[in-house]
C-alpha cells in the first residue's frame, strides 16, 4: 500500500522525455546540416526519411523495394524460428520427462549449446550456400537451444505432488506427461519463445550482413559498399522496428494464451 | 513514590492512506492517544489489518501521521532516527553483511571507531545468545537466529525505545515460544522502553507490563488497556495468566 | 524438488523383476548408460557418414577435425596460430566489454537514482535498444575503417545494453524494507546509498556484467565474420572460403569451449563476490 501521497510529477519531469526524444533527432539533423559530421559518414533523419519513402516503390540502387527486403528477412527468420519451435519444444518436453529421451538427446544438445549462434554462419554457408536454406538452418540451430532448455526446465519444475497424485490414480507415464507435465511447462515454454525470437532476428541480420543477395542485412551492407549512409541507417532502423513489432506480437499472443491457462489452471 | 517519566506520547494520532493521486482514501488509524512510561513493556494487540503496524511505524518515524503527533521525551518525532530502534517481522537483515556487520551497523553509521563498536556489538551478540556466530551470514542462519540478530542490532545502537513489529510472526510455534522467553530474559537484563506489536494474545500476556488492544477493523481505534500485574518469569499455565488471557480473548472475539 | 521428481519418475520405471531381460531393461533406462550410448553412437554415425562418399566433401570425420585442430594450433594462418587468433578475439572483447560496462553501469545507476536522468536517457536508449549491435557494423566500418576500432565499437554497444539494464533494475528492485532498516539505524542519504543501495543492487549488476560479457563474445565473432584479418571469427570464415570444413569445425569447437569457460569462470567469481546472492526467479 502506498503510504504517502505520490506527489504529482512536476511538469519539468514530465516534459523531459519528450524534450529528449525530439532533441535527439534535432541534434542529429543539425550535426549533418552544419557539417560537423560529414554527410558521407552519417545520414540525417530527413535523408533517411526521404529514402524510406523512396524505397517503398523504388528498387534502386540495391535491387529491391524496401518491403521486399523486409519480407525476405522476415520469411527467413520466421521459417527458422517456427522450425526451431516445432523441433525444440517437443524435444525439450520429452527430455524433461522420459529418461530415454534425455539420455540420448542430451549429449548432442550439450555440444551444440555453448556454440554462439553466429558461429554457425560459415558452416551453414559452406553447406547450403547463400540462399534461403542456409539462413533457415542458422536460425533453426540457434533457436533450438533456448526452446529445448525452457521446455526441459518447465517440465522439471512440475509440481511433484501432482505427479504422485496422478500415480495414485494409476496414470501411465505417457498420460502424466501429456496431461500434467506439458501444461504446467507452458509458462516457461513461452518465456523461451521470446528469447528464441530475439536471438533469431539478431542472428539473421548477422548472416545477411555476411552473405546475402537480399534482405535488410544486405541493404545495410550495400549501403556501405555504395557509400550511402542513408541506406545503412534505413536498414538499421527497419531491423530495429521489425524486431520490435514481432516481439510485441508474440507478447500479445503469449498474454492471451497464458492468461487463459492461469485462469483455468493446469490440468489439476 | 518514584517519579514516572513518560517516554512516548501519542496525541490523537490519525492516519489516512491516499492512493491514486488522492482519489482513494483509506483511514487506517483514528484518534490514537496513548502514553508509554520509561522502561515499560507495552504490547499493542489486535487482529490482522487493524493498523497496529502503521501505528508502530508512525512512532518510529517511518510514516507521518495525518493528524496528531508523537512525542519522544517531549520532543516531536519527525522522521526515523537512531533513538528509536525497530525489529522487523521479516528480519530485514543486510544479507551482504555478517552477523557482526549487521549488529554494529548503527554504531558504524554514527561514526564510532571500529574497536569500540566491535566491543559493544560483541556484547549484544552474546546477550542474544549468538556468541560464535559473528562471522556467519544471514542466509546461513535459522529464522530464530536471524531475529536474534535483529534484536541485537536494535539494542546495540543504544536507542531510547525499542519497537518490535510482530517479530515472531515468521517463526514456527516452538521457536516462537523460545524467542518469547529469550526476549523476556534480554529485556530483564537490559531494560528499555519497548512497544511490541503482536496478534498473539498469549505472547502479549507473557511479555508485557501493559496491553493495549485495538479494534479489529479499519480504522484502528483504541479499545481497552490492561495492566499485567504478574511476576516474572511468567508461566503460560498460571491461573491468573490464563484468566487474563481469557478476558482479552473474549473481548477481541466480540469485535470480530 | 528435483530429487522428489526423480523419485516420482523412478518408482514407476520398468525396473521390477530379476533376470537378464530385466537387467538389460534397467540398464537401458539408466541415464548415464544412455549418455554413453548417445555419444558413442553420434561419433560413429558422424564418422561413417563422413567417410561414405556422398557428403564426405562437406563433412570431415571426427578424426580429421582433431587433426586440423592440432595443425592450426601449430601452424600460422594469416600470421598467427590458433592461440594467436584466440587472443586477438579475446583482446577485442575485453576492451569493448570494458568500455561498454564503464559507460553502461554508471548510467544505469544514475537513471535509477534520479528521475530526471531517467526521463532524459530512457527515450533515446529505447530507440537504440531494438537495433542489434551487429547491425551497426556498416556504420562502424564507414567511420573507423576495418581495423580494431570498428570491432571494439560493436562489442562496446553489445555490452553496454545489458550492463545498463541490469544495473538500472538492480537498484530499482532493492527491497524497500532495507531502506527502512538503515534509516531506523540513523543513516543519512549518502550512507543509505553506500550501505544499502549499492550492495543490495550489486548482485543484479554483476549478473548484467555476465550477460554483457557473453554478448560481447558473440559480437566479436559477428564483427570478425563480416570483416577481419585475425580472430576466431576470421578463422572460421577462412575455413569457409578455403572450403576446409575441418577448419570451420575446429574453430567452432574452440569458440564453444571459450564461451563455456567464460560462463563457468564468471559463475565462480560470482559465488566468491556475492556469497549471499538470492536466486531471483524470472
Amino acid at each position: 500500500m502506498e503510504s504517502e501521497t505520490k506527489l504529482k510529477d512536476p511538469l519539468s519531469l514530465k516534459i523531459t522525455p519528450w524534450v529528449s526524444f525530439i532533441g535527439f533527432f534535432v541534434v542529429w539533423q543539425l550535426l549533418i546540416d552544419t557539417e560537423i559530421v560529414p554527410g558521407i559518414l552519417l545520414a540525417s533523419p530527413v535523408e533517411v526519411g526521404k529514402l524510406f519513402i523512396d524505397k517503398l516503390t523504388n528498387p534502386d540502387p540495391d535491387g529491391a523495394v524496401l518491403m521486399t527486403h523486409t519480407m525476405i528477412s522476415l520469411l527467413e527468420a520466421v521459417l527458422g524460428y517456427v522450425l526451431s519451435l516445432v523441433i525444440g519444444i517437443p524435444l525439450g518436453l520429452l527430455m524433461g520427462w522420459f529418461v530415454v529421451a534425455e539420455g540420448l538427446a542430451r549429449p548432442p544438445f550439450e555440444m551444440i549449446r555453448p556454440i554462439p549462434p553466429v558461429a554457425w554462419i560459415p558452416l551453414a554457408i559452406f553447406w547450403f550456400g547463400i540462399g534461403l536454406t542456409g539462413k533457415v538452418f542458422i536460425i533453426w540451430a540457434c533457436g533450438v537451444v533456448p526452446c529445448v532448455i525452457n521446455a526441459y526446465t518447465g517440465v522439471r519444475m512440475t509440481n511433484p505432488t501432482l505427479i504422485q497424485m496422478a500415480r495414485t490414480y494409476g496414470a501411465s507415464d505417457w498420460q502424466i506427461f501429456r496431461w500434467i507435465c506439458v501444461p504446467s511447462a507452458l509458462p516457461m515454454v513461452f518465456g523461451g519463445l521470446q528469447i528464441a525470437l530475439a536471438l533469431a532476428w539478431t542472428t539473421l541480420v548477422a548472416a545477411e550482413l555476411i552473405a546475402a543477395n537480399e534482405g535488410l542485412g544486405y541493404l545495410i551492407t550495400m549501403g556501405r559498399r555504395l557509400l550511402r549512409p542513408d541506406m545503412i541507417v534505413l536498414g538499421m532502423v527497419m531491423v530495429g522496428l521489425t524486431g520490435w513489432v514481432i516481439g510485441n506480437i508474440i507478447d500479445r499472443i503469449e498474454r492471451r494464451l497464458t492468461a487463459g491457462l492461469e485462469r483455468g489452471g493446469a490440468a489439476t | 513514590m518514584t517519579h514516572v517519566t513518560i517516554k512516548i506520547e501519542c496525541r490523537n494520532v490519525a492516519k489516512i492512506f491516499k492512493q491514486r493521486g488522492g482519489k482513494v482514501q483509506i483511514p487506517v488509524l483514528d484518534s490514537i492517544s496513548l502514553s508509554v512510561v520509561e522502561n515499560e513493556f507495552l504490547a499493542i494487540v489486535g487482529p490482522g489489518q487493524c493498523g497496529k503496524s502503521t501505528l508502530l511505524r508512525i512512532i518510529g518515524g517511518l510514516e507521518t501521521p495525518t493528524t496528531g503527533n508523537v512525542l519522544l521525551d517531549s520532543k516531536e518525532v519527525t522522521g526515523p532516527g537512531p533513538d528509536r530502534a525497530m525489529v522487523f517481522q521479516k528480519y530485514t537483515l543486510f544479507p551482504w553483511k555478517t552477523v557482526m556487520g549487521n549488529v554494529e551497523m548503527g554504531l558504524k553509521l554514527g561514526g564510532m571507531a571500529k574497536k569500540k563498536r566491535r566491543e559493544i556489538a560483541g556484547h549484544y551478540i552474546n546477550l542474544v545468545g549468538l556468541q560464535g556466530f559473528e562471522k556467519a551470514f544471514p542466509h546461513q542462519l535459522s529464522g530464530g537466529m536471524k531475529q536474534r540478530v535483529g534484536i541485537a542490532r536494535a539494542y546495540a545502537n543504544d536507542p531510547k525505545v525499542l519497537l518490535l513489529d510482530e517479530p515472531f510472526g515468521q517463526l514456527d510455534a516452538q521457536t516462537r515460544y523460545l524467542m518469547e522467553q529469550e526476549t523476556a530474559r534480554i529485556w530483564s537484563a537490559e531494560k528499555k522502553t519497548v512497544v511490541f506489536v503482536t496478534n498473539n494474545i498469549e505472547e502479549a500476556v507473557y511479555l508485557a507490563d501493559r496491553i493495549v488492544t485495538l479494534e479489529g477493523k479499519l480504522p484502528g481505534r483504541m479499545k481497552s488497556s490492561y495492566v499485567v500485574d504478574l511476576p516474572r518469569p511468567r508461566e503460560h499455565i498460571d491461573k491468573k495468566f490464563l484468566k487474563l488471557r481469557h478476558i482479552i480473548t473474549q473481548e477481541t472475539e466480540l469485535l470480530l | 524438488m528435483n530429487t522428489t521428481m526423480e523419485h516420482a519418475i523412478s518408482v514407476h520405471a520398468a525396473s521390477r523383476g530379476n533376470g537378464p531381460a530385466a537387467f538389460v531393461r534397467r540398464l537401458l533406462k539408466n541415464r548415464y548408460v544412455l549418455y554413453v550410448v548417445s555419444i558413442v553412437g553420434l561419433l560413429a554415425i558422424w564418422h561413417f557418414s563422413a567417410v561414405s562418399g556422398t557428403y564426405s566433401k562437406y563433412m570431415p570425420t571426427p578424426g580429421m577435425v582433431l587433426n586440423e585442430l592440432w595443425r592450426i594450433a601449430h601452424e600460422n594462418l594469416a600470421g598467427q596460430n590458433l592461440l594467436g587468433h584466440l587472443w586477438s578475439s579475446l583482446h577485442r572483447v575485453l576492451i569493448g566489454f570494458a568500455i561498454g560496462s564503464v559507460v553502461g553501469v554508471p548510467l544505469g545507476l544514475f537513471m535509477a537514482l534520479n528521475r530526471y536522468v531517467n526521463n532524459l536517457v530512457k527515450p533515446v536508449f529505447d530507440l537504440i535498444k531494438p537495433m542489434p549491435p551487429i547491425s551497426w557494423i556498416s556504420l562502424a566500418i564507414l567511420w573507423f575503417g576495418i581495423g580494431e576500432e570498428s570491432k571494439v565499437f560493436i562489442i562496446a554497444i553489445g555490452a553496454f545494453v545489458p550492463a545498463l539494464i541490469n544495473s538500472y533494475n538492480g537498484i530499482r528492485l532493492v527491497d524497500p524494507a532495507l531502506y527502512d532498516a538503515i534509516r531506523m539505524l540513523g543513516a543519512n542519504r549518502w550512507q543509505t546509498m553506500v550501505e544499502v543501495t549499492f550492495p543490495a543492487g550489486f548482485p543484479a549488476l554483476f549478473a548484467g556484467l555476465q550477460i554483457a560479457l557473453s554478448v560481447a563474445w558473440s559480437c566479436v565473432l559477428a564483427a570478425e565474420l563480416v570483416s577481419a584479418r585475425s580472430g576466431m571469427g576470421f578463422l572460421i570464415i577462412l575455413g569457409m572460403t578455403m572450403s576446409n570444413p575441418s577448419m570451420i569445425l575446429s574453430g567452432m569447437v574452440v569458440i564453444a569451449i571459450t564461451a563455456y569457460l567464460i560462463t563457468v569462470v564468471l559463475s565462480k567469481v560470482e559465488k566468491w563476490v556475492c556469497p549471499w546472492k538470492v536466486e531471483l526467479t524470472q
